[in-house]
């Protein structure tokens, strides 16, 4: 993965961290064009990007949420608590 | 015998998420699935000596939040209920009859409406927790809270070039694990 192919200039490990940046929106305008640049000639990391960007839309769909830190804590203390009076 | 045994003190690292994500395409309302899922937690320490290790700890936690999901259903619905019956049910035997009509109705409607999106949630989260969890931690900031890169680098005291590595690996362990249990 890490060979450098002659043509196109950009190792593949260099590409992928710019592809996986540009699925958050973090890549700057020199890391998308070497992405470019490299996916054109690799048909590895052609299918690599497609793939992250699937994963990036399944991420949106999904809709998926963290509970709030602050409830977390709360539970945890209120379960360390109960634990403890169940026991004794 | 028993292969699992209950590890109360984890339940909130390790299944929090999983049981709100559960929880709010169900109940639609923050507030009450936060609720839910705090009784959830208590009516599992009640009977965790009911516990057989048969189940895993998180099916068993889903089994008792599913009932409490359905308690919630019934409590509004008997409310809603109550309202109505003065005008349209004025005998008692018609009362209880409508009531549990209207009772299963609404908890299935919610239920399937959100289904399909619903799955996919869990079985990422399903995928992230057979990956390194301090990875998925870090993936789970970074994508589902969309919490800035230094941030997290501050947070877990890593550098931007280890942040990316770690979501590399992520991201290629969940894309190969989805593709093996969604599509």
């Amino acid at each position: 993965m890490s060979k450098k192919s002659k043509f196109s200039f950009v190792d593949c490990s260099e590409a992928a961290t710019c592809c996986d940046k540009a699925q958050y929106e973090e890549a700057n305008l020199f890391e998308k064009a070497k992405l470019m640049l490299h996916l054109f000639f690799c048909k590895t990391c052609r299918k690599f990007s497609n793939r992250n960007s699937k994963l990036t839309h399944l991420m949106k769909e999904s809709k998926l949420e963290t509970c709030p830190e602050e409830k977390k804590k709360q539970w945890k203390e209120q379960i360390k608590k109960e634990f403890a009076e169940e026991r004794t | 015998m028993s292969a699992n045994t209950l590890d109360p003190n984890k339940w909130v690292d390790k299944y929090s998420d999983y049981l709100f994500n559960y929880t709010i395409v169900r109940v639609n309302n923050r507030e009450v699935a936060n609720d839910l899922i705090s009784e959830t937690f208590l009516a599992a320490l009640k009977s965790a000596k009911n516990f057989k290790g048969e189940a895993s700890e998180r099916t068993w936690l889903i089994s008792i939040l599913k009932r409490k999901i359905i308690d919630y259903y019934r409590k509004i619905n008997s409310r809603k209920g109550k309202a109505e019956v003065k005008i349209n049910y004025s005998d008692d035997y018609n009362e209880g009859e409508w009531l549990e009509e209207q009772v299963a109705d609404q908890f299935d409607r919610t239920a399937e409406d959100e289904m399909e999106n619903n799955e996919l949630g869990l079985a990422i989260l399903d995928c992230l927790d057979s990956i390194n969890e301090k990875h998925a931690e870090i993936f789970k900031r970074k994508t589902i809270d969309g919490a800035d890169t230094e941030a997290i680098c501050n947070e877990f005291n890593i550098t931007p070039s280890n942040l990316w590595v770690i979501i590399h690996r992520a991201r290629t362990a969940l894309a190969a694990c989805l593709e093996k249990n969604w599509f």
